[in-house]
């Protein structure tokens, strides 16, 4: 993660007992931490206000409201009349104003480009995707198991896995793999020159696709989107840069980043560990208190119009942040939030967000993460942290953990 | 046991579908199917859970 640069003044409409002082960027244990827990750290906000504003709270040092209660952030996040998600926040990296699709779109507008995209991951489908996401999980972990009794997760499952499926649902080659990956990592995490040069490789990398699939169509995922129609026209130039930049991005850490944290938990909690390993039919339900517990974005809406929102005066243009990590620990949703309960039933989490935004992707990362863990304890006898060393979990922008060495000798 | 189905609320979760999804039917892109459904006193439990974890409060429970 980086440190967002300074902040900016916090506006007048603000009244300063409102400040606090939270951020995910700045707050403690969102720092890259040794062993770190930047979820639990993030937590800390229940003890405060409903709401309170944020001075520093993007990467480009933008002030946030922050919704702190799970119901208000379904308020929010179900209400894009009044909090939109047009940010352009791939393309000001560039200095240009265009929307990642449907992410940066508002219903009405947003709804047509949902509907051409929802069949392609909806749960039916990737029913379909199963097969393949199981078979390269196992190739993997039996990999991994063959080699030795030790890892590295990240690098040697995680991220081939997650990255892998993601690239072969959009058509595009495995021998770039790490390429790719090492092109989100500076977009997502690296500094501001380095996230400028890798939003322009990304942008020409989709451009360049587009334009060979125009050519030359093949059955994957960019020639179908060239070819889609969206209220009876076909699509623009910077329509389909903006879905094929949003796929790219999307598919390419989060899955990796939540198989990671699960781990470390199991890894550390070798009871729920077993109870899994022994019980895998309890995994579906885990998994859900797994994504409940360790999420990793936070959601930023721009407000439309002046509103007062549970005492808050937040006015036209303001941000207002919703992150996934506070809204699942809130206590008036989630009996003892911090326990982390692998039974828990009653379980309405929003890793995946809250209304007309909620993750496109949500269905087939839920089944990697389900899969990932079923092949992962099938094959893996009792692990634990590697003695001597600490993974190193970080807060910000998306929350991830950098590396995570398990030991099974 | 009757579950209301408030259509416009659905956003696709599909948490319904995944818990029973022999009581709650999908369309194509992933949504709930219009319509109310009355369910057999067999199936309460599972249309409970089922109407229960919905994040977007679109099943409501009529007794």
């Amino acid at each position: 993660m980086t440190t967002p640069t300074a902040a900016r003044p916090i506006p007048a409409h603000v009244p300063p007992e409102m400040v606090g002082e939270f951020s995910l960027f700045t707050a403690p244990g969102m720092a890259p931490t040794p062993n770190g827990d930047p979820q639990a750290a993030a937590a800390c906000v229940h003890a405060g206000p409903r709401i309170f504003y944020s001075p520093l709270n993007t990467r480009d040092g933008h002030g946030t409201w922050v919704i702190t209660r799970a119901k208000d952030q379904r308020r929010v996040l179900q209400d894009g009349e009044t909090f939109s998600s047009h940010r352009s926040i791939f393309a000001s990296a560039l200095g240009e104003d265009w929307p990642m699709i449907p992410l940066e779109l508002d219903p009405p507008e947003h709804g047509a480009f949902r509907s051409l995209l929802n069949p392609l991951l909806s749960p039916k489908r990737v029913m379909v995707l199963e097969p393949a996401v199981r078979e390269r999980a196992a190739f993997l972990i039996d990999r991994i198991a063959r080699a030795g009794t030790s890892c590295d997760v990240m690098n040697d499952f995680a991220f081939p896995f997650a990255v892998n499926i993601f690239l072969r649902f959009l058509g595009l080659p495995d021998d770039q793999l790490e390429e790719f990956v090492g092109w989100a990592t500076d977009l997502l995490h690296g500094e501001p020159a380095k996230r400028g040069a890798a939003a322009r490789t990304i942008v020409a990398f989709i451009d360049d696709l587009a334009a060979e699939r125009r050519r030359e169509p093949v059955d994957d995922f960019m020639s179908f989107i060239i070819q889609a129609k969206v209220k009876d026209r076909p699509l623009t130039d910077v329509e389909v840069r903006g879905i094929g930049v949003l796929l790219f991005i999307a598919g390419l850490d989060t899955v990796a980043a939540a198989i990671g944290f699960d781990l470390a938990y199991l890894a550390r909690n070798i009871a729920d560990q077993r109870l899994l390993r022994n019980e895998p039919s309890r995994i579906v339900l885990a998994a859900e208190e797994l994504l409940r517990a360790y999420p990793t974005v936070q959601m930023i809406r721009v407000a439309t119009r002046d509103i007062d929102f549970e005492g808050a005066p937040i006015r036209k243009g303001d941000y207002v942040s919703c992150a996934t990590m506070i809204a699942n620990r809130d206590p008036e949703e989630f009996e003892c939030p911090e326990k982390i309960d692998l039974s828990r039933e009653d379980n309405r989490h929003q890793a995946f967000a809250y209304g007309p935004h909620r993750c496109l992707g949500s269905h087939l990362a839920r089944r990697e993460i389900v899969i990932g863990l079923e092949e992962w304890l099938k094959r893996i006898p009792d692990f634990r942290i590697k003695e001597g060393t600490a993974p190193i979990a970080y807060g910000g922008h998306v929350f991830g953990i950098e590396d995570l060495i398990l030991d099974w000798s | 046991m009757r579950i209301l189905v408030h259509k416009e609320k659905c956003q696709g979760h599909a948490r319904c579908w995944s818990m029973a999804p022999d009581i709650f039917d999908l369309d194509d892109e992933g949504y709930i199917v219009a319509g109310d459904i009355d369910v057999t006193p067999d199936d309460e439990k599972k249309a409970w859970r089922g109407a229960k974890s919905c994040p977007e409060r679109a099943l409501e429970i009529e007794k």
